[in-house]
């Protein structure tokens, strides 16, 4: 199976302090992978650099065979690369669907208001079209921005705290349109605390501290390990929340 | 034409004008690093440090000393003020950063225009005569103004650099630059750093408008001129790097002297805009070494 | 009479460059202070062609127009690659750069002035056919810009100033926007300058200073930054109140630094007391 998006040592300083130390990864198509480890510990960051918010101090992001660290960010978001935040960044003086058509309208499927109907039927959000991000609960902007995301059909999806702040109805709809998404074809990656979410979803994960790669495996594998629960949660394994 | 003593000569003299553009330079990358602000609000407190001196000393007579550190008051406490009642206003009403821009741009402006109210556009120095006592060193001419011009350029950075490195407010200064936020959470107030990194903007600027002074003639649109070299060295020297401010700033002026043996005086000034593009175009993040020639440094 | 033609003709261009600088500086949220530059180079590219090369005036008008849009990106795109930052001062250098340029070549006249250029109207009926045409081109660029910055583009503006960085995430070059309004913005000053340059039959280096860019700068924040009407109202007041000064008999020694004091005095009080202006935007959440 090919990857992809393949990360080759890649590096990362600001200051003195390093938030990527020679990080190599790879996600495959059709794969959810969990990234996880303490705020600080780089996640974002990641992000960030694959999708070219900043550029690498060192090493090669390759999208399938293509090196990405030379293209600007629009160029990455065009060759397939969609992610959400971590705060959800709806434009606030644009609607609902006006938010979702915002990505580029000049490639052929793109950004048509049929397919904006669509994915907000998706996500269950059809009444809310014209409304204003601001008049929506959080949970619900949530979904918008999600909904936004999609309508970049790539073949990566970079998904940040999709869990954060939500729960019932949200949450189980952006649990199903993940597992969709794979299914799909897509590569996604989930930054998310929350660890019944990773458990349910992911079939691999990653576990970040201090810009580093400390384990990888599978779900299982990680959460049963000592070291996690040590730098993690700070104490022994069975403590941890769910 | 191309003589050694004349090279010389030009390289000397240049060295020599290069200091005020360094202290120029050098407050004006100290404010971006610390502040984070593009204080062209600088050039207002060149010319006002200026024509304070000027005030003191030729018109009210004052001993140099006195009309010095009058203009000096009257610079930190202009600079002082833009901080706190301008730029903190700005920055806790979230503005955008280009509100920020403006407010600079304008508060320039504004006391260019002031002072050629009080002043006249005729140019001043701070010095009846401009003459200085020289000195001939192997067919080049040293002057007591060259001299004095070096070391107190030198005593200034090193204080800077002393203060920096080796005191504690300064330490907090670098913090604050490194990360504002994370500062905060130790207790050290980016407010207080901003505060005192516009102070000592405003004496470097001082010594530097003195320097100049004595040594050339001031018209109250010349500040802003006059930052623009500094906004070129601190861009070439590389955002965040005071010394490499310093230096692109003696590189800058040893340029512009020696382009007088290649073009014609009148296109000199137009240079410095020159090589503003050039700097934008090819060192817009600063001058670097080559990778390969960093390789070979940092393997030694 | 005359004078009143002359004041009409002086409110439609402020209306232009007003409306124009607006567009960049409070839609595209960029901020240049060389945009008398871009009239100055429009100005003296269409009186030179039409002096020197015997070109008609309106295909003149037109080349100069192109001459600064041209000119635009080639400031614009290199300093817009790296930050919005470095386009301030790359105008700065544009800005103090060309009129240093201007002052030193013959052909323009160099810092006497560039006299004798041609009129585009000549006849009894001159002066009212200029104000019909300056202000036609005020209101179709007042138009044009409000068509520019509402719909479709608008609403990509609009998101481009809300948070650039998820905009360009979305796959939207944010640089190539402000490359376009820049230049728009830009062209249209040079337009400006072309016309001006055929009513006045008169250029020099003094009219495009500094102080001009403090000038526009001021009508744009007092008016109301990203609106549309701002700037007009800004340019009829501003222009109205220098003719009221000039009635008080002031050398120029004093009357040219109060004017300057008076303007960027006013943007420093709109900026803290008032910055939306006086045509205010509705309040946004």
């Amino acid at each position: 199976m090919t990857a992809a998006i393949r990360l080759v040592s890649v590096q990362k300083h600001f200051g003195g302090i390093s938030v990527a130390e020679d990080i190599s990864l790879e996600i495959h198509a059709g794969e959810i992978l969990g990234l996880i480890g303490p705020n600080g510990a780089g996640k974002t960051t990641l992000f960030n650099l694959i999708s070219g918010i900043h550029a690498p101090d060192g090493g090669e992001i390759y999208l399938g065979d293509q090196p990405l660290s030379r293209l600007p960010i629009y160029k990455r978001a065009r060759l397939g690369i969609a992610r959400t935040w971590q705060h959800v960044r709806l434009f606030p003086t644009l609607s609902v669907l006006d938010n979702l058509l915002m990505g580029p309208r000049d490639y052929p499927g793109a950004g048509t208001d049929e397919r904006a109907a669509a994915i907000l039927a998706r996500v269950g959000m059809s009444e809310a079209r014209d409304k204003m991000p601001g008049e929506l609960p959080f949970g619900q902007q949530k979904l918008v921005a999600l909904a936004r995301t999609l309508m970049n059909d790539g073949k990566v999806l970079l998904l940040d705290e999709p869990m954060a702040g939500v729960e019932g109805q949200v949450y189980e709809t952006i649990k199903q349109v993940v597992r969709d998404e794979a299914k799909a074809g897509r590569a996604v990656c989930v930054v998310e605390h929350n660890v019944s979410f990773i458990r349910d979803l992911c079939t691999r994960a990653v576990f970040m501290f201090n810009g580093r790669i400390e384990q990888q495996g599978t779900v299982e594998e990680l959460l049963a390990s000592e070291k996690l629960a040590e730098l993690y949660f700070g104490g022994k394994k069975g403590e941890t929340r769910s | 034409m191309f003589e050694l003593p004349i090279l010389l000569q030009i390289g000397w003299t240049s060295l020599a004008t290069s200091t005020y553009y360094v202290l120029f330079a050098v407050a004006f990358a100290l404010t971006l690093k610390v502040a984070q602000v593009w204080n062209f609000v600088q050039a207002g407190v060149m010319g006002l440090a200026f024509y304070a001196m000027y005030a003191a000393m030729l018109k009210w007579g004052w001993p140099t000393a006195a009309g010095f550190t009058f203009g000096l008051a009257v610079a930190v406490a202009a600079a002082v003020a833009s901080e706190v009642w301008g730029y903190r206003v700005l920055r806790r009403r979230r503005s955008p950063g280009l509100l920020l821009f403006i407010f600079a741009i304008v508060v320039a402006e504004f006391v260019a225009y002031l002072l050629s109210l009080l002043f006249g556009t005729e140019p001043q120095s701070l010095k009846k005569s401009l003459v200085s006592e020289v000195h001939l060193v192997g067919g080049v001419a040293i002057t007591a103004w060259d001299l004095e011009a070096l070391g107190i350029t030198i005593a200034a950075c090193a204080a800077l650099a002393f203060y920096l490195r080796r005191t504690r407010q300064g330490q907090f200064m670098q913090a604050v630059a490194d990360n504002g936020e994370l500062a905060e959470l130790y207790g050290i107030s980016a407010n207080r750093a901003y505060v005192i990194a516009m102070a000592i903007a405003a004496i470097l600027v001082s010594i530097g408008i003195y320097l100049y002074g004595t040594r050339a003639s001031m018209i109250p649109n010349a500040p802003l001129e006059l930052i623009l070299l500094a906004v070129i060295a601190t861009i070439l020297g590389g955002i965040g790097s005071l010394a490499g401010a310093a230096i692109s700033a003696v590189f800058l002026s040893v340029l512009q002297s020696a382009s007088i043996l290649v073009i014609p005086s009148q296109w000199q000034s137009s240079l410095t805009y020159v090589v503003l593009f050039v700097v934008i175009l090819f060192f817009p993040t600063g001058f670097r070494l080559p990778a390969w020639m960093a390789a070979k440094m940092r393997a030694r | 009479m005359e004078y009143i033609y002359s004041v009409l003709i002086l409110i439609g261009i402020n209306i232009i460059m007003a409306s124009s600088f607006n567009l960049i500086i409070g839609y595209g949220g960029l901020i240049s202070i060389a945009h008398p530059i871009f009239f100055a180079l429009a100005g003296y590219c269409s009186a030179i062609v039409s002096m020197k090369f015997g070109v008609p005036i309106p295909l003149a008008i037109v080349l100069g127009t192109l001459f600064s849009t041209v000119l635009s990106v080639a400031l614009s795109l290199p300093s817009l690659r790296v930050s919005g930052d470095y386009l301030l001062i790359a105008s700065i250098g544009f800005q103090l750069g060309f009129v240093e340029v201007i002052k030193n070549i013959e052909a323009a006249g160099a810092a006497s002035g560039l006299t004798g250029i041609p009129a585009l109207y000549s006849g009894p009926l001159r002066s009212p056919a200029f104000v019909v045409t300056i202000l036609a081109v005020a209101a179709l660029v007042v138009w044009l810009v409000h068509r520019m910055t509402h719909g479709d583009y608008g609403r990509a503006i609009q998101a481009m100033r809300d948070d650039e960085e998820c905009f360009t995430s979305l796959g939207r070059n944010a640089t190539a926007i402000k490359v376009a309004i820049f230049a728009v913005g830009s062209g249209v000053a040079g337009l400006a300058g072309a016309l001006y340059a055929h009513y006045s039959q008169f250029l020099s280096p003094e009219q495009f200073g500094i102080i001009q860019s403090g000038l526009i700068l001021t009508m744009v924040v007092v008016g109301g930054m990203g609106t549309t009407w701002g700037p007009v109202v800004g340019a009829l007041l501003l222009t109205a109140l220098p003719q009221a000064i000039t009635f008080v008999n002031l050398p120029t020694a004093i009357m040219a630094p109060l004017q300057g004091m008076i303007y960027t005095g006013l943007v420093l009080l709109f900026l803290f007391v008032r910055p939306q202006g006086l045509m205010a935007k509705k309040v946004r959440q």
